[in-house]
């Protein structure tokens, strides 16, 4: 560092996942540093080409005002980080001819497609929130600076919480233990009602089951159809479903454009909340709808009911409803590894999506024995060559192998969804949905091996991942990122943020994101395609589920 | 008490002018192509585009647009070339929420919560309020440019930073801008773990850039009247404007990434519905404003670029500051554009973080 300090042109990757890792993530060598510190991507060679057309753009703004005013309010644009892709996606709109693209890492799918929404409501950005949000990075000696909490006990509390858990990892459990109990008396001190003392009460909860009954961890996960109450709850209380829901649907929707036999694949049907949104979307469709096939996959039902088919049944009937041609078949399934892609009789005519709503994490847990299980399922996926793979994850580093960090992210995550909850005024879908809530915190705080799956990456993970899996990203664009901005100004307290990362969505309570949705396809035909495989196996198929 | 840095010419007034450059008032982009690096007049020419789509005729604002748009980096407790960063809210009311940066420093112990009730610094350290600027409309405590902006202050400054996402128009009007400002001042003001462990106070300094540097003039102003102390305030090309049109208006209009017009956009934006440009917060020494003469002032730097068209504005407040007998320094940097801090690529950049680390330090 200079006398100056930190003032060189880094070129340092800051966003939050980059902390997860030691190192901070520094862009490849050519491009410019200065820019990338402000948040944009462009090569050092391509600075000139990018400035002639910021010239010309000037230049077609000045002299036709109309278009610009057109571009604003119904041009979907996107990924504004890569500027030389975004010069020149603008200039093709304003000439409606495709420009000679500059080769780039950063893919483009398709030119800016021209959208007619709604007109926009007028601008209150009003903000009531409450809610500090720490950006949780955690080192090994170092206590990370909390929120400004009102009481001292408060700040206690998470002290005692991450040197319990620095305990913990160190192997420490007489000390873990009195920790727990100190905590536990301090407990009574505080408000547990809202803000820290509730957070603290449910990581408290979660250390001492790790470390005095380790044996009844398992069974806190509960069974199925109360995870799936819970999920709904979930649902109600605040918008993150709503918005992973919203935005996977607009992708598909967008993807499934000039298709007439289109194929869902959904990797956690529950209750089937996504698919109404898109039932009714697609029967709007101009042209008419298509044919829609949906196959979801879900746990077995215990009772011998057959919820899957049951779900089935009722999109069935909202399809018919509206004239969608609608098929449906149930996969159930454990775990998303236990599927196999003969199981979705994909037909090799019709376009599919994939779509994961918090799924993929669960496959991380590795089993150095076999093949891992998230290659093995991106592989099939690759095979099935989507049209688009929607997948919305939790923005969050809980898979890191250290128990501290893993706690101590875990710690400032939560926070600030429990704090996001605390708007939702409706019961009992609030307390509801912080049980799911610490089911999960429970899963990550407590369990080890094969138990824990929720095993939370942040994107820029996911993206090294499934790039590395043979997928280029579609990237989601400004009117999608409108439309969620609208829904949750419209039905959610304010303080939630929907923000634009380089393509992606993510949704967070303030100047945090927490889920993050993103829409993938494959980079390149596949050698196998599933027809061949299907006509092999189709004997084999003695899914009890088929409708 | 005023000091004009040589470099950069003799600031009263009518006297010479640069000499004009050719072209008149019609766009001529290539002459801002010659005074800049290229990158950032990549980075500025993308700010004036993108902020050509947002503004509407009618004044209202494309506000998911701009969101969209508007690069953010989250906050990081992990260090990053010594400045850790996290946010806080300071006002639930208001959602009034501020970035914090502070250099990660083993000897103050800041990190270690159970200390945040008592003063941690064993040092003095001086604490940085920031504004950061877009006119009053645009950006946020947590934009990329700022972000980086605040880390920097923190290590040439050796200074807490504390930037506040205020209340933009035109969604929210004057004064909310400000009453924001002075609410986040008597937040640091009364936080025990900003003081100096030397006299238990908190020691303030005000900084911004064009709108961030006109909040920092109205809040030194409400400081002063409330007898609270403010050290310094730090002005980087603030924005100030008034009825009249000037003559650096004229000549440089539309030459260097800005327009008279857009400028009247937004203060159409900010103001009072039916108010004009003489209302003392766009013109405070204008016909409507007040003397400071009464007034216990901080001591201010204010830095103007000569390519920027609101020049004479900033000039004239710096007048305004001189007459009223407060200790003002003037640095007026001829070859400077709007913006010429963002990027650490120019000597202006350079010079004037230098001026910047005496002006926080000379209290010491």
């Amino acid at each position: 560092m200079g006398p100056y300090g930190s003032t060189t042109c880094s070129g340092v990757s800051r966003s939050a996942s980059s902390s997860s890792s030691s190192s901070v993530t520094k862009p490849p060598a050519d491009i410019d540093g200065c820019l990338a510190d402000a948040g944009y991507k462009v090569r050092s060679s391509d600075l000139r080409h990018v400035a002639q057309r910021l010239e010309r753009l000037e230049t077609v703004m000045v002299n036709s005002p109309g278009d610009l005013s057109h571009l604003a309010s119904d041009a979907v644009l996107y990924n504004p980080s890569d500027l030389a892709t975004w010069v020149d996606s603008l200039l093709t709109e304003f000439n409606h001819q495709p420009l000679i693209s500059l080769p780039s890492d950063l893919d483009f799918s398709d030119g800016a497609v021209i959208n007619n929404p709604a007109a926009l409501p007028r601008e209150t950005w009003t903000d009531n929130s409450s809610v500090i949000a720490a950006a949780p990075q955690q080192n090994h000696n170092q206590l990370t600076v909390v929120t400004a909490m009102e009481e001292d006990s408060g700040i206690r509390l998470v002290h005692l919480l991450v040197t319990c858990a620095e305990s913990v990892q160190r192997g420490d459990l007489a000390l873990a233990g009195s920790l727990i109990e100190n905590m536990q008396a301090l407990l009574t001190r505080v408000n547990t009602s809202c803000g820290i003392g509730k957070v603290a009460g449910y990581f408290i909860d979660a250390l001492s089951r790790r470390i005095f009954s380790p044996q009844t961890v398992g069974s806190a996960s509960g069974s199925v159809h109360e995870n799936e109450l819970l999920y709904h709850y979930f649902y109600e209380a605040c918008p993150y479903l709503k918005f992973a829901h919203f935005t996977a649907n607009q992708a598909i929707l967008e993807a499934f454009d000039g298709h007439d036999c289109v194929h869902v694949i959904d990797f956690n049907l529950m209750h089937g909340l996504q698919w109404p949104a898109l039932i009714q979307a697609l029967a709007l469709r101009p042209g008419g709808p298509p044919l829609l096939r949906l196959t979801g996959i879900g746990p077995p039902s215990p009772d011998g009911r057959d919820s899957l088919r049951e779900i089935g049944l009722r999109l069935a009937e909202l399809a018919r409803s509206v004239n969608v041609g609608f098929a449906f078949r149930g996969v159930a399934a454990s775990r998303l590894e236990d599927v196999k892609p003969w199981m979705l009789q994909v037909n090799p005519k019709e376009a599919v999506a994939v779509n994961s709503i918090m799924q993929l994490h669960r496959l991380l847990g590795s089993d150095t024995n076999r093949n891992s299980p998230i290659e093995m399922v991106l592989s099939w996926i690759r095979n099935l060559n989507p049209k688009i793979v929607a997948v919305v994850e939790q923005e969050a580093d809980h898979n890191k192998p250290g128990f501290l960090d893993r706690f101590t992210e875990a710690l400032y995550y939560y926070s600030n969804m429990f704090d996001s909850l605390e708007a939702c005024a409706m019961q009992p879908e609030k307390a509801l949905a912080e049980i799911y809530i610490q089911r999960e915190i429970c899963n990550v705080v407590c369990c080890e091996g094969a138990a824990r799956v929720e095993r939370h990456e942040p994107l820029d993970k996911w993206r090294t991942r499934l790039e590395q899996a043979g997928f280029r990203p579609l990237h989601l664009g400004s009117n999608a990122y409108k439309q969620a901005s609208m829904l949750l100004t419209l039905f959610s307290a304010e303080g939630y943020r929907v923000e634009e990362n380089q393509g992606c969505l993510t949704l967070g309570w303030h100047n945090r994101p927490l889920i993050a949705a993103s829409g993938w396809q494959v980079m390149s035909m596949p050698e196998a395609t599933t027809n061949q495989e299907a006509v092999g196996i189709i004997n084999q198929n003695n899914n009890p589920n088929h409708i | 008490m005023c000091w004009v840095f040589f470099k950069l010419r003799f600031w009263s007034g009518n006297s010479s002018k640069p000499v004009s450059m050719a072209g008149g008032n019609e766009v001529n982009v290539n002459e801002s192509r010659t005074v800049v690096p290229l990158n950032t007049w990549v980075l500025i020419s993308n700010f004036k585009l993108s902020y050509n789509l947002l503004r509407r005729p009618d004044g209202t604002f494309n506000r998911h647009l701009a969101e969209f748009l508007d690069r953010k980096v989250p906050a990081n407790a992990n260090p990053i070339d010594g400045v850790v960063s996290f946010d806080v809210i300071i006002d639930r009311e208001t959602s009034l929420l501020s970035r914090i940066y502070h250099p990660d420093n083993a000897d103050l112990s800041p990190l270690n919560i159970v200390d945040l009730k008592r003063p941690v610094n064993k040092e003095v350290l001086p604490v940085i309020v920031f504004f950061h600027g877009g006119s009053f409309v645009h950006s946020s405590s947590n934009s990329g440019i700022y972000d980086i902006l605040c880390r920097r202050l923190v290590g040439i400054c050796k200074a807490v930073v504390v930037s506040v996402n205020y209340r933009r128009a035109p969604e929210n009007r004057y004064p909310c801008a400000y009453d924001d400002g002075w609410t986040a001042l008597k937040w640091v003001k009364s936080r025990p773990w900003l003081k100096s462990t030397k006299d238990s106070k908190v020691h303030i300094y005000l900084a911004g850039d064009s709108s961030g540097g006109n909040i920092v003039h109205n809040v030194a102003l409400r400081a002063a009247e409330s007898g609270i102390n403010v050290l310094g305030n730090i002005l980087l090309n603030p924005m100030f404007g008034g009825q009249e049109r000037t003559e650096s208006e004229m000549r440089l209009d539309g030459k260097y990434f800005v327009t008279i017009q857009d400028r009247d956009w937004y203060w159409r934006a900010l103001l009072p519905e039916g108010e004009d440009r003489d209302h003392p917060a766009c013109n405070p020494f204008g016909p409507r404003g007040q003397s400071l003469e009464a007034v216990k002032f901080p001591k201010s730097l204010v830095v103007v670029a000569g390519l920027d068209l609101v020049q004479d504005w900033q000039l004239a407040y710096a007048r305004g500051l001189e007459r009223a007998g407060i200790n003002m320094k003037l640095m007026y940097l001829e070859q400077a554009t709007i913006g010429f801090y963002l990027l650490p690529n120019n000597e202006h950049f350079y010079t004037v973080m230098d001026e910047i680390s005496k002006f926080v330090c000379s209290n010491y």
